[in-house]
């Protein structure tokens, strides 16, 4: 990529949250990788530090800031962004409760927008959200699922906290980026896998019940290689003429469930697992979304069709957009992105 | 229909308004937060008629009977005190306050104002803890309490918590008087003082920081708890918090002088042990088979009442919120005597001010010229 089709020079200060992250500090080492010498770290006080300390001591010559904060400070928002030119925003809220979840994704989103209405020299807010958001409630089983696709919009109904706050964050960015002309671009990875992620995609299965139902059965599973879905983030804040856009990031040569499992039990560890229909699933999923209901959340909605449906329902994606609009192509085919995430999973930790 | 508000829009409100919604003649006129974003979240997942940031303006607007304050501690006796004197009747979330003195003053102005009050002690409304009422009112005690244990644990395990609390040097909880343990242990305090006579109990509090928290530097934050309060002679109780027990008990013992009472509040159940005993091997072979019945019990109580769909997570504080509303509506009294909430205060600050000050103090008044 030649320098007139990026927004920033290789010395503009870029700040990524997040960084020390599963996918926060591969951002941070391509960056690093690509010739960017001036980045700023925002870690939470309570972060583990060694991985992120240990990649960027190998790169001497760049200036990099680790920032220790809390994005539910606005105070703490405007010292990790004075002066910076582009914001790879990556910290989101992981809790299992909506107002959890919601405080730390999107209070925190609106704090670091708000920091940005001060910056003179700011060029791009890239905000990384997820594939969850999307609903395919309306969609063909094996339908093709991009950008265009509907995203979430019965959120109770769907009863995922992440989701909710994902969604209320995208809203979020795309409201403050009409109202106060900021410059932002979304992406919304596809599960990411790669060493560091110690859990298998809920997309192939569960194991709630005690035993692991496989659920995903013969669909294709979509799946980014952290190392690929952080080329993607970069360019996405990096590439000029993007404004505005949302993309997907979803890897080609995508597995079905059924391989993907198949892998992991060969190459990682044996275990058992249930074969279970997506008709029967969804079925069970309506039951008890109906007992829910009918007991007045005795049982919380967690098993519900929308749910159901997004997950295991099956479809077919594209990265059409991210290729053409950004020039990424998955530098790390999944043959040899299996082989690494199964080396560490066997290495150390365990999964599901 | 009774108007009801919510000031503090985060975690615990959810429960709240789950809770609200099972219950008939009730609906939420509006939520309030001085986050506007958490109270329009709110307002957008739960039947809410209203949203405002600023709690001045949900008293004016929506004018609730009652209001239900779910923000962090510190803001519990001016958010409280702001809608008594609005004319609301207010469930306060525990702790009820930062300290005794405060408690005194909102309840002296809910009396002057002939309004209700109660804390959110709604572990005292747990199916076993209505059954253990029950059986004490009828003597099963055979007298009064000789003896009281209660357990109140919190496993660190929880990453949610433990997270935000230790990753967060400047979390609110780190700013109340007794930090992590003020927040926590008014469950298991409040279970203790509502058998209580005296309203001067002594106290004697042991607290450390477990060598978890020591292994991260963690020293500011004490969660090891181990209290001896002693009813003037009249009774004595134990209260235990930990955070490295396992399992993580929630359980309450009442000893009488003929029999007495197990409640675990995990498992819902309760355990009635009879002070009776048979004779020579007789004394190993029946109670056992007794207890082991009572168990069994147990468990087809909890299931039939799951089948009967009264068994939500949070039947404890529907409970106590229902019962709140029925004496706000003049039906019955108020679910939570006064003196409870006071003397779980009292208590609560005698342990504080030993712990804060390294000494143990025994009585109301010595923590009184300790503070002076």
């Amino acid at each position: 990529m030649s320098h007139n089709d990026l927004v920033i020079t290789f010395y503009d200060p870029i700040l990524i949250t997040g960084a020390s992250g599963f996918i926060g500090s591969k951002v941070v080492e391509t960056l690093l990788a690509s010739g960017y010498k001036n980045l700023r770290c925002f870690v939470r006080p309570s972060s583990n530090l060694t991985t992120l300390k240990q990649m960027v001591g190998s790169f001497e010559n760049s200036k990099i800031d680790l920032i220790e904060g809390n994005l539910l400070s606005p105070e703490d928002c405007a010292r990790a962004s004075d002066g910076v030119s582009v914001i790879f925003h990556l910290a989101a809220g992981m809790e299992k409760t909506f107002p959890g979840s919601f405080m730390n994704s999107v209070v925190t989103t609106r704090n670091l927008l708000e920091s940005t209405l001060q910056q003179k020299n700011f060029k791009r807010f890239v905000n990384v959200s997820s594939f969850a958001v999307y609903s395919n409630f309306n969609t063909k089983r094996g339908g093709i699922l991009d950008e265009s696709c509907e995203v979430e919009s019965e959120l109770v109904e769907r009863y995922e906290p992440y989701v909710f706050a994902k969604v209320k964050q995208d809203q979020l960015v795309t409201q403050y980026a009409k109202q106060n002309n900021i410059p932002c671009v979304i992406v919304r990875p596809a599960p990411v896998y790669g060493p560091g992620k110690a859990e298998i995609t809920s997309r192939v299965g569960i194991d709630t019940f005690g035993i692991f139902l496989h659920l995903g059965g013969s669909n294709t599973i979509p799946l980014t290689y952290v190392d690929n879905c952080a080329e993607a983030v970069v360019l996405a804040g990096l590439k000029r003429g993007v404004d505005g856009e949302i993309f997907n990031i979803v890897d080609d040569e995508l597995p079905t469930s059924r391989k993907f499992l198949k892998m992991y039990k060969k190459n990682v560890r044996h275990f058992k697992s249930l074969n279970i229909p997506y008709a029967a699933f969804y079925m069970f999923c309506y039951l008890w979304e109906k007992y829910s209901n009918w007991s007045k959340g005795q049982l919380p909605p967690v098993f519900n069709r929308r749910r159901c449906s997004a997950y295991w329902k099956g479809n077919q994606y594209s990265n059409e957009k991210l290729k053409s609009l950004l020039g990424w192509r998955p530098r790390v085919g999944f043959d040899e992105a299996s082989k690494r995430y199964f080396e560490y999973l066997k290495n150390g930790r365990k999964s599901p | 229909m009774i108007k009801v508000g919510i000031i503090g829009c985060g975690k615990i409100a959810d429960q709240h308004a789950e809770q609200i919604q099972r219950i008939r003649g009730s609906e939420i006129v509006g939520v309030c937060d001085t986050e506007e974003l958490m109270a329009k979240q709110m307002h957008e997942r739960f039947p809410v008629k209203a949203y405002f940031s600023d709690p001045t303006r949900l008293l004016e607007v929506s004018q609730p009977h009652v209001v239900h304050i779910t923000t962090p501690p510190e803001s519990h006796f001016e958010l409280a005190k702001l809608c008594l004197e609005a004319g609301c009747n207010v469930y306060v979330e525990k702790p009820f306050t930062l300290n005794t003195e405060e408690a005194e003053k909102l309840i002296g102005l809910a009396v002057e104002k002939n309004l209700k009050l109660t804390a959110g002690h709604n572990s005292q409304f747990t199916h076993v803890a209505i059954r253990m009422r029950k059986l004490i009112q009828n003597g099963f005690l055979g007298g009064p309490p000789v003896h009281m244990e209660s357990y109140y644990c919190y496993n660190f395990g929880d990453p949610a918590y433990a997270k935000a609390l230790l990753g967060d040097r400047n979390h609110w909880v780190r700013r109340l008087p007794g930090k992590l343990l003020q927040n926590i242990i008014s469950h298991g305090i409040s279970k203790i003082a509502e058998f209580l006579t005296n309203d001067s109990p002594r106290v004697i509090a042991h607290g450390y920081s477990s060598p978890l928290l020591k292994s991260i530097d963690e020293t500011g934050i004490i969660d090891e708890l181990r209290v001896i309060i002693n009813d003037n002679n009249n009774a004595t109780a134990y209260f235990t918090f930990s955070s490295q027990m396992s399992p993580t008990l929630h359980q309450f013992r009442i000893y009488g002088p003929r029999n007495s009472i197990i409640v675990d509040d995990d498992h819902q159940t309760l355990i009635k042990v009879n002070g009776a005993r048979y004779k020579s091997y007789l004394n190993q072979f029946i109670p056992p088979y007794i207890y082991a019945k009572q168990y069994l019990g147990n468990s087809w109580d909890n299931m039939k009442k799951f089948m009967k769909r009264d068994f939500h997570m949070d039947s404890g504080m529907k409970v106590l919120i229902e019962s709140f509303y029925r004496s706000v509506l003049g039906e019955a009294p108020v679910p939570i005597s006064y003196r409870e909430i006071l003397l779980t205060a009292k208590i609560m600050d005698a342990i504080f001010a030993q712990l804060n000050s390294g000494h143990a103090c025994f009585s109301e008044e010595e923590i009184g010229e300790r503070k002076a």
